[in-house]
């Protein structure tokens, strides 16, 4: 009845900002860290020799004060 | 000195080949030596936007291969004395391109041109990294669009690591061009603003180039936009093109149009 009176929406340029600040900072994590590949292949090596690897994965996690590198590592479930 | 200068979008569809052929005659236009050369292997668009489709007889990969010498291939502009093109091949793909062969190319461009544009493919393929690997200077075009703005960020990233500046330790010297700003939507906050765009990405600005009917029109007619006094793209291309000559022309942000009374008379008789 009253639109006027209706919450305004929030700006669609601000959701698109907000978005793409996010989807980049995913992206640009594993770009910016040279010896990736070199680290995973290594890190393959090792655990073959005692494990069958399926998948890895190393990422960056930045916390309020540390930024820090996780490394995860699957693997093959031997039965 | 003469530059090396790569146009990547990352995304296609934004506007690369139309900033090509206009940043290029635009520098010609002020009397500079240039070179556009279509690096899009298998598309072939430039020659279209440039108004040269009839003249194109060797192309590019010809030159590389030695079957055809680089002033055969080379297409002087109709519009501009100063400016030259060079086809891309229509019947070769893109894994014709090899290191040595864009490298000795490049250098026989550089001895005869100051500017050397290059009309990069879209993605990140091959020919992406091929055309960029030589590059002194990019030039990247986006649309003020979520997809866009994403995309080209990764094309930054890896013109970052994969030219030869990069990993030589210096750095490509990047420009960015928004293209297709629609100036009502930025101010209603329907469309990312200049200053947003340049947050997210941090490249410096090189222009603002606003939505207009005029280019497609100018295409149509194979007489780039910048030729066109009348258009506000037009304008904004001409404006770039003097900041890559090295002029100092501030920065334009389009405006709303106001439409007057007059205005709206006559456009209830159009």
């Amino acid at each position: 009845m009253f639109p006027w009176l209706k919450k305004k929406k929030k700006k669609s340029a601000s959701v698109a900002k907000d978005r793409l600040k996010i989807a980049i900072m995913s992206d640009r994590t594993g770009h910016d860290l040279p010896f990736m590949e070199d680290l995973k292949r290594d890190i393959i090596e090792v655990i073959k020799k005692y494990k069958e690897v399926s998948n890895i994965e190393i990422r960056k996690v930045s916390h309020q004060e540390t930024d820090a590198i996780a490394i995860e590592v699957e693997l093959v479930e031997q039965k | 000195m003469s530059k090396v200068i790569a146009v990547i979008s990352g995304k296609g569809g934004v506007g690369k080949t139309t900033t090509t052929a206009n940043v290029g005659l635009g520098i010609a236009r002020n009397g500079r030596q240039c070179v556009v050369v279509d690096f899009d292997i298998g598309q072939r668009n430039l020659d279209m936007i440039l108004g040269l489709e009839n003249r194109v007889v060797y192309d590019m990969v010809q030159v590389m291969d030695e079957e055809a010498r680089l002033d055969q291939a080379l297409i002087r502009s109709k519009a501009n004395s100063n400016l030259y093109f060079l086809p891309a091949s229509q019947t070769k793909d893109k894994s014709v391109l090899e290191s040595e062969k864009i490298e000795k190319l490049l250098k026989d461009l550089r001895k005869r041109f100051e500017y050397v544009i290059l009309d990069a493919p879209a993605g990140i393929e091959s020919g992406f990294e091929h055309t960029i690997e030589f590059a002194d200077e990019a030039i990247i075009v986006v649309n003020p669009e979520v997809s866009s703005i994403r995309d080209s960020d990764r094309a930054i990233g890896i013109l970052d690591s994969k030219s030869r500046k990069g990993k030589e330790g210096g750095e490509v010297k990047k420009h960015l061009i928004i293209n297709r700003v629609d100036p009502g939507m930025v101010e209603r906050g329907e469309m990312l603003a200049t200053d947003d765009i340049l947050e997210i990405l941090s490249v410096d600005l090189l222009g603002i180039v606003p939505e207009d009917k005029g280019v497609i029109d100018a295409s149509n007619q194979g007489h780039p936009v910048v030729l066109d006094d009348e258009s506000e793209a037009g304008a904004a291309y001409r404006r770039i093109a003097k900041r890559l000559c090295g002029e100092r022309i501030p920065l334009v942000e389009p405006q709303v149009k106001k439409e007057g009374l007059v205005d709206k008379l006559k456009g209830l008789f159009r």
